[in-house]
């Protein structure tokens, strides 16, 4: 499997200060190679939304630098290998599934006749096909879920970062979503993952990051943590970190 | 450009699947101005200057049915986009800041030409409104439309609820239009009226497109179309500039 040799993504010295004074992230430093399957950890307001946005362009940062496989990150071409599924189903209202999909690629450059093909794909691969036409605010939960991750896709990306993708969903659904992404991640794409289910982060992330009020506060994996921390379970990692 | 193409054709299809409501509910509203305002009052009110008191309002009234729209349309795409948030679709895209700004500006451009077409075309037939100056009159047209369309941008851009877009539409642009002399020749007025309508920017708008129709302008032509540029650019350059800087669109 080719591996580029730039990493997916590097943060230097990332700082952003909301309007209101909020210092989310401060001098943040994190390295991803490519090809990873990453997971940031962090209770509420550490930061993990922040960084994301950050990467995709979504806030104005304040200092420091962000690199998407040796790029800028507000270049078109990075830009161009970034696929977000963020947190909130932010589906537009009055686009059918398949319009969702079609209109996606088109934004990220895509031609018409690959469009067409890759948006059939994605809606077949998450069950979405009784649904093409159908509007999102139509499609149960779930379903938008599907939809929020299968648009995230739409274009290839060749970095995906999920935030929080089965916040809420149920127990069928984040089963065949853990197996989709798993098999995303098997043919090369690296993934960030944010979460706040421990056991997801296990199960699928070779490397784990946790981070509290803006900073770093370990990186490793999951085995690596536990040993790092003199735990047995990643739950009591968590614990010990968050309080130190 | 790629980008670009699918977000014009996206503001378009919204103005398409809505279009009983942007498109049929504001030529309805307008025909029945030219109804019961040309029709009814014309029969006191015979002529302004030369022209048919019926032919007279139509400039004005295709003029504020189609301003009106090109604001509605892209206050409300901009905010609603930004409320849902799926405007971080179109944000996280490779796709340059001139690029978004001119896709959600051709919305309302589109919606108020389909108002204006319908509109000219009910009018040629109800009272047989001519076309005198045909180029000045597609650029007065379109120096409005950037212009009400780019405010509309601005206007979601910074509102923080739809009571915000609403407002400066009813509180600042309906009055403007109205007083603006779509139903009258300022001549009519008395001091200080007739002065004050000088400093009504839609005033400039209203009397080039009605020069356009009918070759009768309270003001000349070149300064009302200076006037609407003057106007136009800094609004569009003011919208351009939010998406550049990400201000009120990024956090």
């Amino acid at each position: 499997m080719f591996r580029d040799p730039a990493p997916a993504l590097q943060l230097s010295g990332l700082t952003k200060r909301y309007d209101d004074g909020t210092l989310a992230l401060e001098d943040f430093n994190l390295e991803i190679h490519s090809g990873a399957f990453f997971g940031l950890l962090g209770p509420n307001g550490a930061g993990k939304t922040t960084l994301i946005s950050a990467v995709c362009n979504l806030l104005r940062i304040t200092e420091g630098e962000v690199l998407v496989f040796g790029e800028p990150h507000d270049t078109l071409k990075a830009r161009s290998w970034v696929g977000l599924a963020e947190q909130d189903i932010n589906l537009d209202r009055f686009l059918t599934v398949r319009e969702t999909l079609e209109y996606h690629g088109g934004y990220f450059g895509m031609d018409k006749d690959e469009i067409e093909g890759r948006a059939e794909e994605m809606i077949q691969a998450f069950g979405l096909t009784s649904k093409r036409d159908v509007r999102a605010p139509k499609l149960s939960g779930g379903q938008r879920r599907r939809l929020l991750l299968a648009r995230a896709l739409m274009h290839r990306p060749r970095l995906v970062i999920l935030d929080e993708p089965t916040a809420g969903v149920d127990f069928e659904l984040r089963q065949e979503l853990w197996a989709y992404i798993r098999q995303l991640h098997s043919e090369g794409t690296t993934i960030l993952l944010t979460t706040h289910y421990l056991d997801e982060a296990e199960f699928l992330c070779e490397e784990i990051a946790l981070i509290r009020d803006g900073h770093l506060i370990a990186r490793d994996s999951a085995d690596g943590l536990r040993e790092h921390f003199g735990v047995t379970r990643l739950e009591d990692v968590y614990v010990k970190a968050m309080a130190s | 450009m790629t980008g670009l193409v699918w977000l014009c054709k996206r503001e378009t299809l919204r103005v398409s699947k809505l279009w009983t409501q942007t498109v049929l509910a504001p030529v309805v509203s307008s025909m029945l101005f030219i109804l019961v305002f040309g029709l009814s009052l014309g029969g006191r009110i015979k002529h302004v200057g030369d022209v048919d008191y019926e032919v007279f309002i139509v400039p004005g009234l295709i003029t504020m049915g189609m301003v009106q729209a090109a604001f509605a349309n892209n206050a409300s795409t901009i905010f609603q986009a930004r409320f849902d948030r799926y405007i971080n679709d179109v944000m996280s895209a490779p796709m340059r800041s001139w690029h978004m700004t001119f896709g959600y500006t051709i919305g309302g451009i589109v919606r108020a030409l389909a108002i204006g077409v319908s509109l000219l075309v009910l009018a040629v037939v109800l009272v047989n409104v001519p076309i005198e100056h045909p180029f000045e009159l597609a650029l007065a047209i379109s120096l409005g439309l950037v212009l009400f369309a780019s405010l509309g941008l601005v206007v979601g851009i910074y509102a923080e609820t739809w009571d915000h877009t609403s407002f400066i539409q009813n509180i600042v642009i309906l009055p403007l239009t109205f007083v603006g002399g779509v139903f009258y020749s300022i001549d009519i007025l008395p001091s200080p009226w007739q002065e004050l309508s000088h400093v009504n920017p839609v005033f400039y708008l209203v009397n080039s497109v009605r020069y356009g129709f009918l070759g009768e302008s309270d003001v000349s032509i070149w300064l009302s179309l200076a006037v609407t540029a003057a106007l136009a650019i800094p609004a569009y350059a003011w919208a351009q500039h939010l998406f550049t800087t990400g201000k009120r669109l990024k956090s």
